[in-house]
């Protein structure tokens, strides 16, 4: 701030900041609540992916349902866009802004409204971290069955907004099955109520339509979240190999043998060496790859299921097979599992994750090519995956002061990306399309498609300012922010 | 601005958020600019990118606690207590941020005579009621203090600062378990004056290396020292990064925290009947997230106390922070509030705190606290 800035400041007071649409918005929430700071505003240019949206708006955070609609209507007076903020946790740069839009941060929404143990739900704010909700559920015999591996950061509207997944959903569903209302407000202020309590509801599932729609259909104010009841009996397995091929035959075999574990979840060796330097939890550095396996249920017949597993496993070349012996180490071993992406920085210092799904019987198959396409390009990969539901997330590590190094991580992606759609698979299992994967949704779907999902956004958003530039590709109208910068991309400084 | 702090530290964050919530400002503001990915990124864009040093920029630095509960969160490992000490000790020389008057304010610790009359004046002052609430004095301050006698020649028993002319009873109870136990300790007293933790949180770095020294020539060196206070055996520990040298390791290496040493003694002490409470364990950061050394709290408690109850807190700090509550006391009070929610969550009789700040601090907002080596002496002199 200049000299003759902050005397300006002084003399006129913080309520007249020069600007109406700053002024709006602080007197509709309250001045400590809309920042604009340069500090703030390149901060949340950026999620935990490598997009970078550049400067934000003015970031806004709202307490109340009231308010988000205030906002809406504001920036809509203004003509700018808005885009929804959790915990900055996505990877496919789904809430960095494009055009400077403004930014609802639900950070401040965070409270736990109600639990209704008759309906088996809770009514939750979007801001409700997804670990906290689990943990305010677990004296009561429940927990939310989403875990993304993010979890202990991420927000309830956030997995909403991507319908995310986690290991435990391979049994029990993604978030598009734990959610049975939404209250939503569209772009132009309107309070929506989508689903409902009833085991049916009547008329389009709109409620469907919302989850996963990234914040362009609008942002979500209160989510009825599905109670699930906790499991009596837990077995958590790990099996280790000499390779990801034998790993990836050995879930194929689970699954074809009938049993529905809660979760499977392989790491390739350069990954499991990370985590273990993190996590001690005992995971074998010198496999090739180990395959964590949990199976839930009654206390009866859950040691018959973990045998059949480990059976499966030896036959198709486990090297060895252990069983968590107890609580304690059980949670070390998900504990390294889920910060398994974190702790690449050891490596180096950064990594562009990827998400696709490919049927589970060519698992060993695009695994193998998505190694010939590292070393093609150069790059370095490690594989860490859902693997029960065949979600691949290879990871591309890299540094990224190397010039011309991102051009590489890009070109490697786009043939994982490539590889992964010709074996049957789709572009993103559970960390959206965000500004990543927009260029190849025309790959997936027709014309006519994307014409038809088009029209579908522009029903709740016909002007396009809900999370504009995001998951439609190019050429499609709300993708195209060019027409949105009605105020040049400079103007907050 | 260069402010000194080294490429591959900051780069081994790769922004992947998952300290977050284990950040007590992120807690209670919700806002980013107050999380350590946060400020790491901030740090990256004024020391790579020239980012001009703003109010907001300087306040994110400013107000964190430097508790280091995002350490044991990172999954990379990244020494985000090495950065922020780095960043203040730049901003501090370069006159940005720590203020002479708060550079004065330090000045004290390091003399005990000087120390202990102010204290003196404070608690007569108390008495008076003259010392404003704000300032977080929980407990009747003593006038005068017993002064503390060797016991034996085993250990030293680091007395410190502060603590001793406000808690001296807390080493005076430390030092009978001790002798409970067969093990004899010699008070530091002025051979160790203070141990510059709070000079280091401040950025004023040279002192602590002061202090160190001091420290350092005054003490046998094949002496154990136990510190019952967790920010001091913190920043005690450190020494050897701080001054870089091998004796200063090998010093570090043979500093205890009390909890930590006794633990491996605990056969020594007389069995007795546990105290009838139920005590709730509240691990003061530098003791969980620095030292990790927080488990032997329990194993030293568990025998003395009827049962012990954790906290579903994840070990978030509770807002003292050596002079934070002083210096920040809105968002210190903001994240005592959540500490309090959650101890109240588990209705303890007593709460155990290992660290003098935290037990003023929380003793201010009318939480029972106690230091465990104050349960254990009740337990063996019951």
């Amino acid at each position: 701030m200049s000299i003759i800035e902050r005397v300006r400041r002084t003399i006129s007071g913080p309520e007249s900041s020069g600007d109406p649409l700053l002024d709006e918005l602080r007197a509709a929430l309250s001045e400590d609540r809309v920042k604009i700071d340069g500090a703030q505003r390149s901060l949340l240019g950026k999620d935990a992916s490598v997009f970078d949206g550049g400067n934000s708006g003015p970031i806004c955070y709202p307490t109340t349902t009231d308010e988000v609609v205030a906002i809406m209507k504001i920036a809509e007076s203004h003509d700018r866009a808005v885009v929804p903020r959790g915990a900055g946790t996505g990877l496919a740069g789904g809430a960095i802004p494009l055009g400077a839009p403004v930014v609802i941060a639900v950070t401040k929404m965070n409270q736990i409204l109600e639990i209704d143990e008759d309906n088996g739900i809770a009514w939750v704010e979007p801001g409700v971290i997804n670990l906290d909700l689990t943990r305010h559920l677990t004296p009561l015999g429940y927990h939310f069955a989403p875990d993304p591996s993010s979890q202990q950061v991420c927000t309830i509207g956030g997995n909403v907004a991507n319908n995310s997944g986690g290991p435990h959903c391979l049994a029990y569903g993604v978030t598009n099955s734990h959610v049975v209302a939404l209250e939503v407000v569209t772009a132009s202020g309107d309070v929506l109520m989508l689903g409902g309590l009833d085991a049916e509801p009547d008329g389009y599932d709109l409620r469907g339509v919302f989850v996963g729609s990234e914040g362009t259909l609008g942002i979500t104010t209160k989510v009825a979240v599905r109670l699930t009841r906790n499991r009596p009996a837990v077995r958590t397995l790990l099996l280790s190999f000499s390779n990801t091929r034998d790993a990836a035959n050995t879930v194929s075999g689970v699954v074809a043998a009938g049993i529905v574990p809660a979760a499977m979840e392989v790491m390739d060796q350069r990954i499991t060496v990370a985590v273990e330097n993190y996590v001690n939890a005992g995971y074998p550095t010198d496999a090739g790859a180990v395959l964590l396996a949990e199976v839930d249920g009654p206390e009866a017949g859950i040691d018959i299921d973990a045998e059949r597993i480990r059976q499966i496993g030896l036959d198709n070349n486990a090297t060895d097979v252990r069983l968590a012996g107890s609580e304690e180490e059980r949670a070390a071993l998900w504990k390294g599992r889920k910060t398994a992406f974190g702790a690449v920085a050891q490596i180096a210092p950064d990594y562009y994750l990827h998400d696709t799904v490919v049927p589970r019987s060519k698992l060993a198959d695009v695994l193998d090519e998505i190694y010939e396409i590292a070393d093609r390009h150069d790059v370095l990969v490690m594989n860490v995956f859902h693997a029960g539901d065949g979600n691949l997330h290879p990871l591309l590590i890299f540094d990224g002061r190397e010039p011309g190094v991102l051009d590489r991580i890009h070109a490697a992606g786009g043939d994982i990306i490539t590889a992964s759609l010709d074996a049957g698979g789709v572009l993103s299992g559970e960390h959206g399309i965000g500004v990543e994967k927009q260029k190849y949704m025309d790959r997936l779907f027709t014309p006519d498609d994307l014409d038809h999902q088009n029209r579908l956004r522009r029903a709740f958003d016909p002007v396009c300012r809900a999370n504009p530039g995001k998951v439609l590709p190019m050429g499609h109208s709300c993708a195209d922010i060019q027409q949105l910068r009605s105020v040049p991309a400079e103007v907050w400084g | 601005m260069d402010l000194k702090l080294d490429a591959d530290d900051l780069n081994t964050c790769v922004q992947c958020g998952l300290c977050l919530p284990h950040c007590p400002t992120f807690r209670v503001t919700g806002d980013e600019s107050m999380s350590p990915r946060g400020r790491i990124h901030l740090m990256r864009e004024v020391q790579d990118n020239n980012a001009p040093l703003t109010d907001e920029v300087l306040e994110s630095f400013e107000t964190c606690v430097q508790c280091r509960g995002c350490e044991p969160a990172c999954p990379s490992s990244v020494p985000y207590g090495y950065l922020m000490e780095q960043t203040r000790e730049t901003l501090a020389d370069a006159g940005h941020m720590t203020p002479t008057w708060q550079k004065l304010a330090f000045k004290p610790l390091a003399n005990p005579t000087m120390l202990q009359a102010g204290s003196s004046a404070l608690a007569v002052a108390q008495r008076l009621k003259l010392v404003p609430k704000r300032l977080g004095i929980s407990e009747e301050l003593p006038i005068r203090r017993k002064p503390l006698k060797a016991t034996g020649e085993d250990v030293y028993f680091f007395t410190g600062c502060v603590m001793d002319a406000w808690q001296r009873d807390v080493h005076a109870a430390g030092m009978r378990v001790l002798e409970a136990a067969g093990i004899g300790s010699i008070p530091t007293n002025e051979l160790a004056p203070c141990c510059g933790a709070l000079h280091a949180h401040a950025g004023l770095a040279d002192d602590t290396r002061n202090l160190a020294g001091t420290m350092m020539a005054n003490l046998d060196p094949d002496k154990p020292i136990l510190v019952d206070s967790a920010g001091c055996g913190a920043a005690m520990k450190d020494y050897g990064h701080l001054l870089g040298t091998e004796a200063a390791k090998a010093f570090s290496a043979r500093v205890f925290d009390i909890q930590e040493y006794l633990a491996d003694h605990l056969e020594a002490l007389p069995t007795v009947q546990p105290l009838d409470l139920r005590v709730a364990v509240q691990d003061p950061c530098h003791l969980r997230h620095v030292q990790r050394a927080h488990q032997a709290t329990r194993t030293v408690l568990a025998p003395h106390v009827r049962e012990l109850v954790e906290l579903d807190d994840d070990g978030l700090c509770c807002g003292a922070g050596g002079a934070y509550s002083v210096l920040q006391p809105d968002l210190s009070g903001d994240i005592r509030d959540r500490k309090v929610a959650a101890i109240d969550r588990v209705t303890p009789d007593a709460v155990a705190s290992a660290n003098p700040g935290c037990s003023m601090h929380l003793g201010a907002a009318g939480v029972p606290t106690i230091h465990p080596m104050e349960l254990i002496d009740r337990a063996l002199n019951a």
